[in-house]
């Protein structure tokens, strides 16, 4: 982060109102910053007086009564009671302001109805697609940042091991979970390592296995026990993702190899996993 | 016998006078004439029950805005008035923000009216390259004068008054003081950071004096 940026945010972040990775990143910046933190500082300080020294100008005691009265009075005005021998009169002095408040109300019962209208639309359309292919989707999407990153930031993996018997309990101890690892050396895809991941809102265990020189990974978290059990394959900007269950597992492979690849190393997981497959 | 009536005048009564009485249609049970005053003055009691809690918030966001007791007494109870005839189509949520924007928008009117030489929108843009003349040391030397900031506050154009009240006083999150100022939320930052850059210059040039 740069000086300029980290001033332009800095009320922002004094005033609590940006989002976490900011916060961090100006924090960054002011441990590395002297002349920022001084200014830094000196805002705070300013900020904080603003708040204590100035006065904050209570409702003199005369005030609420005062306006009591008057709301009684308007309500008084209102024309309430059968006729009156005054009341065409009267009537005539308000025509103005009730019209005012007339079309005040058309417009509001109008701003309901549409409300009512769109909450409607977006219940019958909007709530079904997003519980079915949508989530699908929003999950693809998380998965496919999550594949780019890792080859993006230099971060593929934390614990780099072809050893299954490494990988393993180094993830063991960072879960809540103990997914299954394998070797796929001998159908030609390699394991490279494991990597803690962070998608659908829960931490995910990410396998790492190559295939020449592609990378796959391979995103497991635990299965809700309805889940569906049937394979899925998603294409998108030029990355395959394959989604099957097992019994205990949830399981995205994300990759550039073709479709055919990526079925032969779901196979050889599987086969792998589960020494008697059932499905043969 | 009871019977369940729209609470509308019970003759057959020319109705050109009673489109407020159709503002909320609420049906009633109506067995004398005196009960429909009664539903009436409940209406007041629960407008003033969701407001009156914020009256002071009101007083000093008008005292602020028109920096005179008077004007700011009289905009408060207008301002009442005004919610109270618009209550019915305030349909929940926050009662605090709703009623501030009708006292802001009130104050304004009156700013106008009395062409206040401080009601001038402030351009941003013009006003944006003054920088860096004020050193953050010799400001926070003065920060704890209050009589000084009060006063520098007064010498701001109004819509910086505003947002330091909103801000500072009320405690207001920048989603609530962009609903109650008009403006989007992504201006708020920018707006509240110039404010408080104008008030770091006037308590500059006052102490080089």
């Amino acid at each position: 982060m740069s000086c300029e940026e980290a001033i332009k945010l800095m009320d922002g972040y004094l005033d609590g109102e940006l989002d976490p990775m900011t916060n961090q990143t100006i924090e960054q910046h002011l441990r590395e910053c002297a002349e920022c933190d001084q200014a830094y500082k000196a805002q705070a300080a300013l900020i904080r007086s603003i708040g204590t020294a100035t006065p904050y100008y209570r409702a003199p005691a005369g005030l609420r009564e005062r306006i009591q009265s008057s709301l009684r009075e308007e309500f008084a005005e209102r024309p309430m009671q059968s006729a009156s021998p005054d009341m065409p009169s009267q009537l005539q002095r308000k025509q103005s302001e009730p019209r005012a408040v007339f079309w005040e109300t058309q417009w509001n019962w109008l701003a309901l109805a549409a409300a009512i209208v769109l909450a409607a639309i977006i219940a019958f359309n909007f709530v079904p697609r997003l519980q079915r292919p949508g989530a699908d989707q929003l999950l693809a999407t998380q998965l496919i940042a999550g594949h780019v990153r890792s080859l993006m930031a230099n971060h593929l993996t934390d614990v780099a091991s072809s050893d299954q018997h490494t990988v393993k309990p180094w993830l063991d101890t960072k879960l809540d979970f103990a997914p299954r690892v394998v070797d796929l050396s001998q159908q030609g895809f390699p394991l490279i390592g494991g990597r803690l991941d962070y998608l659908d809102n829960r931490p995910v265990a990410a396998l790492i296995y190559q295939r020449r020189k592609h990378f796959i990974n391979l995103f497991v978290w635990p299965a809700e026990s309805n889940a569906a059990k049937a394979t899925k394959t998603i294409s998108r900007q030029g990355y395959q993702l394959l989604h099957w269950v097992d019994s205990d597992f949830n399981y995205w492979a994300v990759s550039d190899v073709n479709a055919d690849d990526l079925q032969t190393f779901r196979q050889g997981f599987e086969e792998q996993t589960h020494p008697q497959p059932t499905n043969r | 016998m009871a019977v369940a009536l729209p609470l509308k005048p019970p003759h057959g009564l020319d109705t050109e006078g009673f489109e407020s009485a159709q503002k909320v249609v609420k049906f009633v049970v109506v067995n004398k004439p005196e009960e429909q005053d009664h539903s009436r003055k409940e209406e007041v009691t629960s407008f003033e029950e969701a407001m009156l809690p914020h009256l002071d918030a009101a007083h000093n966001l008008a005292r602020w805005l028109l920096r005179n007791e008077q004007d700011a007494q009289d905009v408060v109870q207008e301002a009442y008035l005004r919610a109270f005839r618009s209550f019915g189509g305030f349909h929940g949520g926050n009662g605090r923000a709703w009623l501030l924007t009708i006292v802001r928008n009130t104050s304004y009117t009156l700013l106008k009216k009395n062409r206040s030489a401080d009601f001038t929108t402030f351009d941003e843009e013009i006003h944006a390259s003054s920088d860096e003349s004020v050193s953050p040391a010799t400001t926070l030397e003065h920060t704890e004068d209050a009589e000084l900031i009060k006063e520098a506050i007064n010498e701001l154009p109004a819509e910086f008054r505003e947002i330091l009240v909103l801000r500072h006083q009320q405690g207001l999150s920048y989603k609530e003081i962009a609903e109650i100022a008009q403006i989007p939320p992504g201006t708020v930052m920018s707006r509240l950071a110039r404010a408080r850059l104008k008030l770091k210059e006037y308590l500059a040039t006052r102490m080089s004096k």
